[in-house]
């Protein structure tokens, strides 16, 4: 049985604007894989880029029997990172996920919320999160500037139109 | 934080690569081998058995290359591990007169890692076997 680690960072509501609605993922739970190859050449998560409704719950799982990997969104209040979530959101780390145990984060302030992958940053594992849409009342979009990521990091974010377009963005050579 | 340690220790383990191991085998065939020898997954968030690897101890001094030293399910000796970090050996850092786990070695994988705890930068994994019935063991 999976170990779960919980955490819900709850934060304010939002409007919904009027325009034409994207696809955006309405389940109350959807999933987050973290993956690699059995020898480690590669990591990624599965998806990279996830679009989803607010009050979506997140539940990160660590599904390669191999490695642990972390869920870390980018933000000063950890390890001294750049921001790269919405203002108002509360920030999140699952710590280093053994294989089979998950982490669950609820995001509800809209924007786009980059994270990535401790050990793991420098392979480009990395991903992003769209939750809402852009008008929503406090929609914040993609983080400006590289600040101190790596460049590999910075080329692994699937570009917000392509997953409010699509809903949901796989790594480059996954499926 | 481990990462740290390794960090800190770099300069240390390339003085410290201990040649004299190799003369102390005897002591390495079954796990747990002696201190300084630590069982990695009590240093670093990873599982105790590595697919491939087996359950690795290592002496923290020599991070990051190691060696490693990858044991069976049954406790024996199966491998000697180093991990290299690319950028290290672009930087032009030779990894010279690493010990060995054991003297006989039966075959040789070299392969990318993208990075776990401990060496979380991408790095080569130069897996020394053994025995020839080694690479079966760690499978899983």
């Amino acid at each position: 049985m999976p170990t779960r680690r919980q955490m819900l960072a709850l934060g304010g509501g939002g409007v919904a604007a009027l325009i034409a609605p994207p696809i955006v993922h309405a389940a109350q739970v959807e999933e987050i894989g973290m993956r690699g190859r059995a020898r480690g050449e590669h990591v990624w998560f599965t998806p990279a880029g996830l679009a989803v409704a607010q009050g979506t719950l997140l539940r990160f799982v660590n599904h390669d029997a191999g490695n642990s990997h972390t869920a870390t969104c980018y933000h000063p209040a950890l390890f001294d990172r750049p921001q790269r979530i919405p203002e108002g959101a509360t920030p999140w780390d699952s710590g280093f996920l053994l294989p089979g145990e998950a982490f669950e984060v609820r995001l509800t302030v809209p924007g786009v919320y980059d994270y990535y992958c401790i050990p793991h940053e420098h392979a480009a594992m990395v991903g992003r999160i769209v939750v809402g849409r852009p008008g929503d009342h406090g929609w914040l979009g993609a983080a400006v500037g590289a600040g101190d990521l790596p460049d590999v990091a910075l080329i692994g974010f699937p570009a917000v139109e392509a997953i409010l377009g699509a809903g949901r963005v796989m790594a480059p050579g996954q499926s | 934080m481990f990462p740290n340690l390794a960090t800190a220790t770099f300069g240390v383990a390339l003085m410290l690569a201990v040649p004299a191991l190799a003369h102390d085998e005897g002591a390495l065939h079954e796990t747990p081998p002696p201190a300084p020898y630590a069982k990695v997954s009590d240093l670093v968030a990873l599982p105790d058995f590595l697919p491939g690897l087996g359950t690795l101890f290592v002496d923290p001094a020599t991070l990051p290359a190691g060696p490693f030293l990858g044991y069976d399910r049954d406790g024996k000796l199966a491998a000697t591990i180093y991990m290299t970090p690319i950028d290290s050996l672009q930087n032009g850092t030779a990894y010279d007169d690493l010990a060995v786990g054991a003297h006989d070695v039966s075959s040789v994988d070299i392969y990318y890692n993208a990075g776990h705890p401990g060496v979380d930068k991408p790095h080569a994994h130069v897996v020394l076997f053994h025995d020839e019935d080694a690479k079966a063991r760690l499978a899983k």
